[in-house]
């Protein structure tokens, strides 16, 4: 079998490091390598707040089917994505009532008079017909009409229900950080509390006022 | 009655309290508008401002070339301007491109494009499914370390007919492919299940199990900033020492992403 010799493999390396070892002494120290051709451009990166978050309180009446209107209240946390879409987080508190019940049932159908609904709901909204709202002669707010819809869920009676929602509301903006907000819901969930399986339509309606940051 | 007085002012002291956290976060994060406001030039022939930001809101004043404006609030694609005259108005990105600062050198307005999908970061969505063929809803939110790799947390609630499931887990999601539209990934994690029955169910008790979970899915990227997603997910209950329990789960979500 061919060995190369010690001596060859010094003169292949020599080959290789030779040249590096020339150029590196070529460059004096400190000097730059390359000249620059353009001028070093400033970009200045703008610095704007934004209020695309959006929290809102807000009160009205929800009826629960079968049982009647109470008062509702509730908050909701947006976040507008485009001008036109949103999504939304809404939390709600009721009470419910089975006085009509016990008119003829003694017994009632719940445990107590009033028992809690509580719902929570994510949606999705699309701001449609946008335009101008005028108070009196001389001013005009921004407003617009959405419409909206998601799923969540509802507790009722120590049980969890999928609800869906959908439904349709207006903004008015009073400023660039605030707006009053008018929205009409229908929420959708399946009830057994009257013996049989059945889905149910709940309408709210609610005003309130919206936060914007 | 000095129980139910003494409830009252406890939940008032909690919302007091929560209140007190949402005004203070809000102004954290720049409620009150800042002093310091950025002033361009308008370079295109002329802006148009309008009462809203929107482009379905009336245009009630236009800026010409040269003139200076001061912008002072941005609302998704719009931002809120101010004239040399003192007139306020929205105005669309798009009119803002090209504008200049005020030593002269080119502003940073620009689009949703695809690198800022490529370059996303935090994500956000909610889905909705089949687990075990109950209803399931679930959000998630996830954090990109690196192009391929993520983690991502999820919360979860099963509604069935004879009990209700919360649930939530912990991935690390790995995604081969981030630069195509249509890319698929899988996950692996774990987190915690709570069974509660039915208040109706007799005899029923609330039990709580130890999940794995394993994860394959499909991101589609819309548009701007939107995203659709496919999940299909194996999870692993440990119920107890020598039992463990599978549910699969299939659902479909709709995400944003900053």
């Amino acid at each position: 079998m061919h060995n190369p010799g010690p001596w060859k493999v010094l003169l292949v390396a020599a080959l290789f490091v030779g040249p590096m070892a020339y150029a590196a002494d070529q460059q004096p120290a400190g000097e730059q390598v390359i000249q620059p051709q353009l001028d070093r451009r400033d970009v200045k990166v703008l610095h704007i707040p934004s209020n695309d978050f959006e929290f809102g309180l807000f009160t009205g009446d929800y009826n629960t089917e079968y049982f009647g209107v109470d008062l509702v209240g509730g908050a909701r946390l947006g976040y507008h994505i485009t001008e036109d879409f949103f999504a939304e987080a809404v939390y709600g508190d009721t009470r419910v009532t089975d006085e009509v019940f016990r008119q003829i049932l003694p017994g009632g159908v719940f445990r107590n008079v009033k028992e809690r609904l509580s719902y929570y709901e994510l949606s999705a909204g699309i701001n449609v017909l946008p335009g101008e709202l005028f108070f009196w002669k001389h001013t005009a707010r921004p407003c617009a009409l959405y419409l909206i819809a998601g799923l969540g869920s509802t507790k009722f009676l120590d049980k969890r229900h999928l609800t869906a929602n959908a439904g349709f509301g207006v903004r008015v903006w009073l400023a660039n950080w605030a707006a009053l907000q008018v929205d009409m819901r229908d929420h959708i969930f399946s009830l057994d509390v009257l013996g049989q399986q059945r889905s149910t339509q709940n309408l709210e309606f609610s005003g309130g006022v919206t936060f914007f940051f | 009655m000095q129980d139910e007085l003494s409830f009252v002012t406890a939940r008032l002291l909690t919302t007091v309290r929560l209140l007190t956290w949402i005004v203070a976060i809000a102004l954290a994060s720049g409620w009150v508008p800042a002093s310091a406001v950025e002033q361009v030039q308008v370079t295109d022939p002329y802006i148009e401002l309008r009462t809203g930001p929107g482009r379905g809101y009336p245009i009630f004043y236009v800026a010409e070339r040269n003139e200076w404006i001061e912008i002072r609030l941005r609302h998704t694609d719009w931002f809120l301007v101010r004239t040399a005259k003192g007139k306020e108005g929205w105005v669309k990105r798009e009119q803002l491109e090209t504008t200049l600062t005020q030593i002269g050198t080119k502003t940073t307005f620009r689009d949703i494009l695809l690198d800022d999908y490529l370059r996303r970061r935090l994500e956000f969505g909610s889905a909705y499914g089949h687990f075990k063929s109950e209803p399931m809803l679930k959000v998630w939110m996830s954090y990109n370390l690196t192009d391929t790799l993520a983690v991502e947390a999820t919360g979860g609630q099963v509604q069935g007919v004879f009990s209700g499931t919360d649930l939530w887990h912990l991935n690390l999601m790995v995604q081969p492919w981030p630069d195509w539209r249509l890319a698929p990934f899988f996950g692996l994690g774990f987190g915690k299940l709570t069974n509660i029955p039915n208040a109706s169910l007799v005899g029923a008790i609330t039990s709580d199990a130890k999940l794995a979970d394993a994860t394959i899915g499909m991101r589609f990227h819309l548009t701007d900033r939107f995203i659709a997603r496919l999940d299909y997910t194996q999870y692993v209950a440990y119920i107890a020492d020598n039992r463990t329990d599978q549910y699969r789960a299939i659902t479909i979500g709709l995400g944003f992403f900053f």
